[in-house]
């Protein structure tokens, strides 16, 4: 040790162990440690806080984190609705951008932006839709082997909407939704079973009761109404299962002939 | 720290430029590289939002709307470099204005309740439960007593982040970075029960 070579500061010791001096400097910390036990033993123990914190940190919240298959499988389908409803995102770049255009594009720009304004409130309200539908792959639809006689009985059982918790369960966390409020959620069929729906996981999602404007209660009301175009015999059972099972909402537009949902 | 990439300064998209007579198209490729990111960056930015104080689920919504902006981003052209910090510094806002906005919704309806004192779902506070000696309950009590900044400086380098990755999420300058750093650590080292000069 020498009078040119005095000890690292503790906030050099950190930069050197993270990889953030310059390598002139790192080099010259290196050259220190070699012969200073003290500052190799203040090291180990800027490096045993580190372990000790993030320990600490992980073990409190990688328990909590959910599985990543379901929110994985949302974004691909939300990614996909950006992509196919996306024609030219940015009509501006698309603009010229030469001298003689100038003039042209200043005019323009209030138009454009107009433009834009719409594609984005078309964009948002898009998936505000698909955040409340199903997630294909998941929750693709499945139905039990009944005739319209057998879903239009006078007495329908009452445990056939039942779902067991653990099969809750299992749905909450094929969505990666393991840590989220059950009553935040609904754990519905998608083809309900008066409409010959299964108990199948293929055929149950969780659905928010409120967190969408197409939540739990209007495919209630949808379902309702399918249930009796099918019993009074203006809709046959495979079209409703199928219709239900493609697109809900877009079913309820159909049925209810009305673009958002009605007041209840 | 452990689960620092190698090489990680920054994450590229590696698509390049297209023409703009492409633009029309589907791309289909960049929705794969953004799902690829998201296997990535998925655990530690769910990580990173959880210790900001919000719900799982909030923090699951929140990383969402992430990797939807991040594929807007691109898509328009913009910059392609040092994703990882874009992402993480998006993150970090998105994850504030959530913490605001269930601290108003809770205030409305109880009247009370700090959200990062019930961050972790479902109980109250896991994170203490598995608490099992009374030096990690030290090291928790003085890491919840550091100012916000400093914890977040922390909470980032954990998830891997160099010094100039979270002064561009933090909005701080790279001194202040390493300043913040040593001084949690110095903290977080006396709570340890260590005796060194490390302080």
């Amino acid at each position: 040790m020498t009078i040119e070579d005095p000890h690292p500061s503790d906030r050099e010791m950190l930069l050197a162990a993270d990889g953030e001096l310059s390598s002139r400097r790192a080099a010259s910390i290196r050259a220190h440690f070699a012969g200073c036990w003290a500052c190799r033993t203040r090291m180990s123990e800027l490096e045993t806080t580190i372990r000790d914190f993030i320990e600490l940190h992980r073990s409190g919240l990688d328990p909590l984190l959910p599985a990543a298959a379901g929110p994985r499988a949302l974004l691909k389908a939300q990614l996909a609705e950006l992509a196919a409803g996306d024609h030219g995102e940015s009509p501006l770049r698309l603009f010229p951008l030469s001298f003689t255009r100038t003039v042209a594009v200043c005019l323009s720009t209030a138009v454009l932006l107009a433009a834009a304004a719409m594609l984005l409130t078309r964009s948002s309200r898009s998936l505000r839709e698909s955040a409340a539908i199903p997630v294909a792959n998941l929750t693709p639809g499945a139905t039990r082997p009944a005739t319209r006689e057998d879903v239009c009985r006078s007495e329908p059982d009452p445990n056939v909407r039942l779902v067991p918790a653990s099969v809750r369960q299992k749905v909450f966390e094929s969505y990666g939704l393991s840590n989220a409020r059950p009553d935040a959620y609904e754990v519905d069929y998608l083809i309900t079973p008066e409409l010959g729906g299964s108990g199948d996981i293929r055929n149950l999602w969780p659905q928010p009761y409120s967190h969408t404007v197409w939540n739990a209660h209007v495919k209630d009301d949808l379902e309702d109404r399918l249930h009796e175009m099918v019993c009074d015999g203006t809709l046959d059972l495979h079209t409703a299962q199928h219709d239900i099972a493609s697109n809900w909402i877009a079913a309820y537009k159909k049925y209810f002939h009305a673009d958002k949902p009605i007041a209840r | 720290m452990p689960d620092t990439p190698p090489d990680s300064n920054s994450i590229e998209l590696p698509l390049a430029v297209r023409p703009a007579a492409a633009f029309s198209s589907p791309r289909p490729d960049l929705e794969s590289e953004v799902i690829s990111l998201f296997d990535q960056l998925r655990n530690p930015l769910l990580r990173y939002v959880l210790s900001i104080g919000i719900r799982v689920q909030e923090a699951e919504e929140v990383v969402q709307d992430v990797f939807l902006s991040l594929y807007r981003h691109v898509r328009i052209g913009r910059s392609r470099s040092n994703l990882r910090g874009w992402v993480f510094r998006v993150a970090h806002n998105l994850a504030l204005k959530q913490r605001e906005s269930s601290r108003r919704h809770l205030g409305n309806a109880d009247g009370s309740g700090d959200v990062a004192e019930r961050r972790y779902d479902p109980a109250p506070d896991p994170e203490e439960q598995m608490v099992r000696s009374e030096r990690r309950k030290h090291l928790l009590a003085v890491l919840r007593a550091l100012p916000e900044q400093d914890r977040a400086c922390l909470y980032l380098r954990a998830e891997g982040l160099r010094y100039r990755e979270i002064a561009d999420v933090l909005e701080m300058s790279l001194g202040s970075v390493s300043i913040s750093l040593t001084r949690s650590l110095a903290r977080l080292q006396r709570a340890d029960g260590a005796t060194g000069a490390w302080q």
